[in-house]
């Protein structure tokens, strides 16, 4: 059965990277009013065929919880979520729908998941053939991989929360851009949420 | 008494690089001043200077990608304006990533970023790469490659991990190439431009490594002329003149204190200085 897997990883500890782009983004790009948090995830979209959602969920957990090249117990925490034909499993220390930031933002928040990745994939072989060699019963049959940023943004509704989002991440000019430099990085929106209360 | 860089070369300290004493060293071997300048001193001081050295290391740690962190800078804003007014302003490693995370380079809608430096693609390998490589200088005229011959071949080494220049812009390249901006290219020790592993070291589109702006004031380049500045930095086994000048000068102090092949890109202001270029 065909199934989709997704793993999400990020560091326990605070993470100078995302505190880096909060603090460019907001101390030197002028996004202080608009950007209320962010996060930053390794991330391995993947399609793989097992017998159930259940099987291929708890094959895959096996695998990275001891590959380092995935996860590293001692400083990152995961999310395992796999679906596929009507059956969900799920599986990590890691709540990945409810992981943000602690707010102290008023207004609409919207939380805007970027991932990106690199145009033709380099690595994306490497980590499926990883994986393949030590799983049986399962076959990971694609593989996409990145680094997501989880962007919670003040606007009005979501297409204003994806626009801000943008403009902040794309790097068209010296001003305007960090995320990621378009030359040689993709980009998707894998889910915006309105998260306001939360 | 206030510190001025007037007639010199200031070379900026971002948090993070680790080059930029011997980038003074390398300038002041052809007798020029220079002069570390902290990313957060104030940009005025720049007014005055002969020119501007981005120098290579980790700024921000490479935070989010190479360079784009400190392109951000206020420092950077001093940069445009004196880098638009013709100053000269060289980038090395991660200098050149500042400069085309900035949109000097390759400049032609200027501070519009158009080019990136993207991590190295390498035959059976991946990540950080060292090695001592030979350069091309072809294109137009620029004050940093004033001093070097079109066609002559210069050995550098390079330090990186993202070298890899490309564009996922067409028009761009084009006008790159109309405009002579590729002014070094990886090549063999015979001048040869190979596309393939270890040649092309990093996968860099049209073994770019070294583009320049169209009016040839502003340099972003990858490989470190600082560190090839003197013969003594040279390793005995490189193949070519300076390989046998180096073999010939071992166990000799003082002819290892002559110049290295580097030292031409500092001597390339100099001369600028001085009118000749």
């Amino acid at each position: 059965m065909k199934t989709e897997a997704r793993l999400w990883v990020r560091l326990k500890v605070i993470d100078l990277v995302a505190q880096t782009a909060w603090m460019t983004l907001t101390g030197k790009m002028g996004f202080a009013g608009d950007l209320c948090g962010i996060l930053r995830y390794s991330c391995w979209m993947m399609e793989a065929e097992g017998d159930s959602a259940a099987a291929v969920c708890e094959a895959i957990d096996r695998e990275i919880r001891m590959d380092s090249a995935f996860t590293n117990q001692n400083k990152h925490l995961y999310s395992l979520s796999v679906s596929g034909g009507g059956k969900e499993a799920a599986t990590g220390d890691l709540t990945i729908e409810r992981d943000f930031p602690r707010l102290d933002c008023g207004g609409r928040i919207f939380a805007c998941d970027l991932f990106v990745s690199e145009q033709g994939g380099g690595k994306d072989k490497g980590y499926a053939s990883r994986l393949n060699e030590r799983l049986s019963g399962v076959k990971v049959t694609g593989m996409k991989s990145g680094e997501v940023w989880r962007v919670l943004v003040r606007a009005e509704d979501l297409e204003e929360a994806a626009r801000k989002v943008e403009e902040m991440a794309v790097t068209r000019t010296r001003k305007h851009g960090l995320l990621l430099n378009p030359h040689y990085q993709a980009y998707e929106f894998i889910g915006t949420t309105e998260i306001t209360g939360q | 008494m206030a510190r001025s860089f007037k007639g010199k070369v200031a070379i900026i300290q971002f948090p993070g690089v680790n080059c930029e004493y011997e980038t003074a060293d390398a300038v002041r071997s052809v007798g020029l001043g220079g002069d570390l300048l902290r990313w957060n001193e104030d940009p005025a001081l720049l007014e005055e200077a002969l020119a501007v050295i981005v120098p290579g290391g980790f700024s921000y740690q490479d935070r989010i990608r190479a360079g784009a962190v400190s392109a951000k800078d206020h420092i950077m804003d001093k940069l445009s304006e004196l880098a638009s007014g013709g100053r000269p302003i060289l980038g090395i490693c991660n200098g050149a990533q500042v400069l085309v995370e900035s949109g000097f380079i390759p400049g032609i809608h200027w501070e519009r970023v158009d080019l990136a430096l993207a991590p190295n693609v390498m035959e059976d390998r991946e990540g950080y790469y060292c090695a001592w490589t030979y350069l091309l200088r072809e294109g137009t005229d620029c004050v940093w490659t004033a001093a070097i011959a079109p066609g002559d071949i210069v050995p550098i080494p390079i330090a990186h991990a993202e070298g890899r220049f490309t564009t996922d812009d067409g028009a761009v390249l084009e006008e790159m190439k109309k405009n002579g901006q590729i002014i070094l290219r990886y090549c063999t020790q015979a001048g040869l431009v190979d596309h393939s592993f270890p040649v092309n070291p990093n996968g860099s589109l049209e073994n770019m490594a070294g583009v320049c702006n169209r009016e040839g004031n502003v340099l972003a380049m990858m490989p470190h002329p600082e560190r090839a500045t003197w013969l003594r930095q040279v390793p005995e086994d490189l193949a070519g003149g300076w390989g046998t000048r180096r073999r010939r000068a071992g166990g000799d102090p003082g002819k290892m204190e002559a110049a290295g092949p580097g030292r031409i890109f500092f001597e390339s202001l100099k001369r600028w200085k001085e009118g000749g270029a």
